[in-house]
């Protein structure tokens, strides 16, 4: 890789591949009086993908431009490997972004879109056409070299956005809600193409996207970003298990959220009843939510344990693989998710057991 | 079920009304106008006694003389410099209007002020500005560059044009930032921010990504003006140099003449004009599809 040596903000990683780390520092940004990021404070380690989460407006795109230096926040600093890097223009940042419209250059061939980074930086004819003949092949659209973006589908497009970027060798990658124009099929592709292409370069990467599944599926860790501001950053299975405020239980899909009152440091009271869930903060009388997820819950026709709690189903959906549940319980409803091997009837009694270590308590 | 009006044939039917009016009015009007022209300038005019059609003397005795070549020349000179120059400059300030600055709205309004001003207006302050004893010699004394306002260099009434090129530019320089900020905007910033994230300068970007995308708009840009240009007859007769005169004022002195056969002589200076204007726009038109055919599209 000869052009990796030039670049600035890199490090060498013991696997050879040159990684950099981000750093955002109360990052803000306004335009006017509009405030679209309020404080952003995000470090994303070196070689992983992270995945910006987060609303329509709630700041994703707005952070992916100040990162790659096409806006200037309003306050606050952005570092590349601890360096600060406001001074350094977008065309030596050394980053590439992948844009939520994908941005080629209408007039140009496939070839030449993804040509266009190297010949910028004068590379040798016979050079430009080895690589770019490599990583044509690597998106496997080596026998579209010479269609035009208007005669591409959706996700040759994005491929082609892909390599233009990838070819420059970027220090940081980004994507702009690259899967949202896909069908699902095409889009379940991608993202194994992008999972496996990160892992195997090793480039740091931000990824944003609205699609919980997709930031779940792809990323190592997730920042999950409301109105301008962080409102969680974690690894996704923490996020979704131990969400850390309602908003983001919400916006992961959770949709068994209890209002409840805490009693002890493990016992919560709820409108179904006592619930006991491990819990070590707050104080007897804190109001809280008590979450928990519906694939976690068990339901049965018998009562098997003192703890069980009764309902009655009053709704049901079929999904295929799943079948899930709205079961009625003294009077909150419950939703539960189970594997499809059974089918439950409408307002058939039942009994749900909700364990501990299942449950998760959400603060006020 | 009759046969009558298939939804196919209504379509086609609605389309040949949606053209018609249009349509005639070229066929009839403009293509009338221009074969009578033609036949006129070939000697066919009874209205005047004169019927020698098809008598090819009037474009010899026209194309003969060495004066037809100056004003032609003169005429393509002062229409290639104003095109060339509006277009430059339209583009320049187009692309600037896209990007936001302070003032911006007020200076939108501004910039299309020439448009809504008619051409005579131009004129008329071209020469209060730039005419001997204008203000600009006015100026030019009363600061003490020269002693007195008929010291200052001619610029109007020359053959050198900068009267009629400096009109034209200043009408058609808005013209030209109108199409070309239109398409602009339509292109959106996201390929020249692509191209800078690539690593281009500014200058790259515009030679790279930006021109060519506005191309077709500046094509038809210079097209329109082009065609004003070297038709256009109020400002070069007000503003020129005198004999020779650029072809629309010739064709404007004999039209005028007394000895009204000599018509026929300006009917042929019309169709010389047309013909010129007609062959150097086609060529312009060939030349623009062969680029975009070289660059791969169409
Ligand atoms: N150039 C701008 N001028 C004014 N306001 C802007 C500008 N760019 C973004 N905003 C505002 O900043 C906020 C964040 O916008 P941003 O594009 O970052 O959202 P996003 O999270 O990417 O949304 P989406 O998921 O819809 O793409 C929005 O409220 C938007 O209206
Ligand atoms: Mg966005």
């Amino acid at each position: 890789m000869p052009l990796l040596a030039k670049a600035r903000h890199v490090r060498v990683s013991r696997e050879g591949v040159c990684v950099t780390e981000v750093q955002l520092r109360s990052v803000a940004k306004r335009f006017g009086d509009e405030v679209a990021i309020e404080a952003l404070d995000l470090r994303i380690p070196d070689g992983e993908l992270v995945a910006l989460l987060g609303p329509s407006g709630c700041g994703k795109t707005t952070t992916l431009r100040m990162i790659s230096g096409l806006e200037t926040p309003s306050a606050g600093q952005i570092l590349f490997e601890g360096r600060d890097v406001s001074g350094v223009s977008v065309q030596e940042r050394n980053v590439g972004m992948v844009f939520q419209r994908y941005a080629l250059f209408p007039h140009m061939t496939v070839e030449k879109n993804v040509a266009f980074g190297l010949s910028i930086r004068g590379l040798p004819k016979s050079e430009i056409a080895e690589r770019v003949a490599e990583i044509l092949g690597v998106v496997q659209l080596s026998e579209y070299r010479k269609r035009f973006p208007s005669q591409l589908s959706g996700g040759q497009m994005q491929r082609v956005a892909i390599a233009r970027t990838l070819i420059t060798e970027p220090d940081v990658l980004m994507m702009d809600e690259p899967l949202a124009n896909l069908d699902t099929g095409l889009r379940g592709e991608m993202r194994r193409f992008i999972r496996e292409l990160q892992q195997r370069l090793g480039i740091t990467t931000i990824f944003v996207t609205h699609d919980q599944v997709e930031a779940m599926e792809l990323a190592d860790r997730v920042a999950v970003i409301f109105d301008g501001r962080l409102a969680q950053y974690g690894a996704p299975d923490r996020l979704y298990r131990k969400p850390a405020s309602l908003n983001v239980a919400r916006f992961l899909g959770a949709t068994n959220l209890v209002p409840g009152r805490l009693r002890d440091p493990d016992l919560v009271d709820t409108p179904l009843g006592t619930l006991v869930c491990p819990w070590r903060q707050g104080q007897t009388g804190d109001a809280v939510h008590v979450m928990a997820r519906s694939e976690l819950i068990d339901i049965g026709t018998e009562r098997t344990a003192p703890t069980d709690i009764e309902g009655r189903i009053i709704a049901r959906e079929f999904f295929g693989a799943t079948v899930s549940y709205s079961v009625a319980c003294q009077n909150t409803h419950v939703n539960v998710t189970e594997q499809a091997r059974r089918m439950l009837e409408l307002g058939a009694p039942v009994w749900l057991k909700l364990a501990p270590e299942h449950m998760w308590i959400i603060p006020e | 079920m009759p046969p009558t009006t298939s939804p196919d044939a209504r379509a086609r039917l609605w389309r040949a009304a949606q053209l018609a009016p249009v349509l005639s009015v070229l066929v009839l009007l403009f293509g009338g106008a221009l074969v009578l022209a033609l036949a006129q300038s070939l000697g066919f005019a009874p209205w005047f006694g004169v019927n020698t059609f098809p008598d090819p003397s009037y474009f010899g005795s026209l194309w003969g003389s060495a004066d037809f070549w100056v004003s032609l020349g003169l005429t393509l000179a002062y229409a290639l410099a104003a095109t060339g120059l509006a277009l430059i400059l339209g583009t320049a300030l187009a692309l600037a209007l896209v990007r936001a600055f302070r003032g911006q709205r007020l200076y939108k309004y501004i910039y299309k002020l020439p448009l809504m001003i008619p051409y005579t207006v131009g004129i008329a302050l071209a020469v209060l500005m730039l005419g001997n004893g204008g203000m600009v010699s006015r100026l030019a004394a009363f600061v003490g560059l020269i002693d007195s306002p008929g010291e200052f260099p001619r610029i109007l009434n020359t053959h050198y044009g900068w009267g009629i090129i400096a009109v034209y530019v200043w009408k058609q320089t808005p013209f030209v930032a109108l199409s070309v900020y239109a398409v602009l905007l339509g292109i959106g910033r996201d390929t020249s921010e692509a191209a800078a994230i690539l690593g281009a300068n500014r200058r790259q970007i515009f030679w790279r990504v930006t021109l060519p995308q506005i191309l077709p708009g500046i094509v038809s840009a210079a097209l329109i003006c082009f065609a004003f240009n070297v038709g256009a007859f109020e400002a070069p007769f007000i503003l020129g140099g005198g004999y020779p005169d650029t072809l629309p004022v010739v064709a404007w002195r004999y039209f005028n003449d007394a000895d009204y056969t000599l018509q026929i002589q300006g009917m042929a200076v019309v169709v010389s004009i047309a013909l010129v204007a007609g062959l150097i726009l086609f060529a312009w038109l060939a030349l623009y599809r062969w680029q975009e055919r070289r660059m791969g599209r169409r």
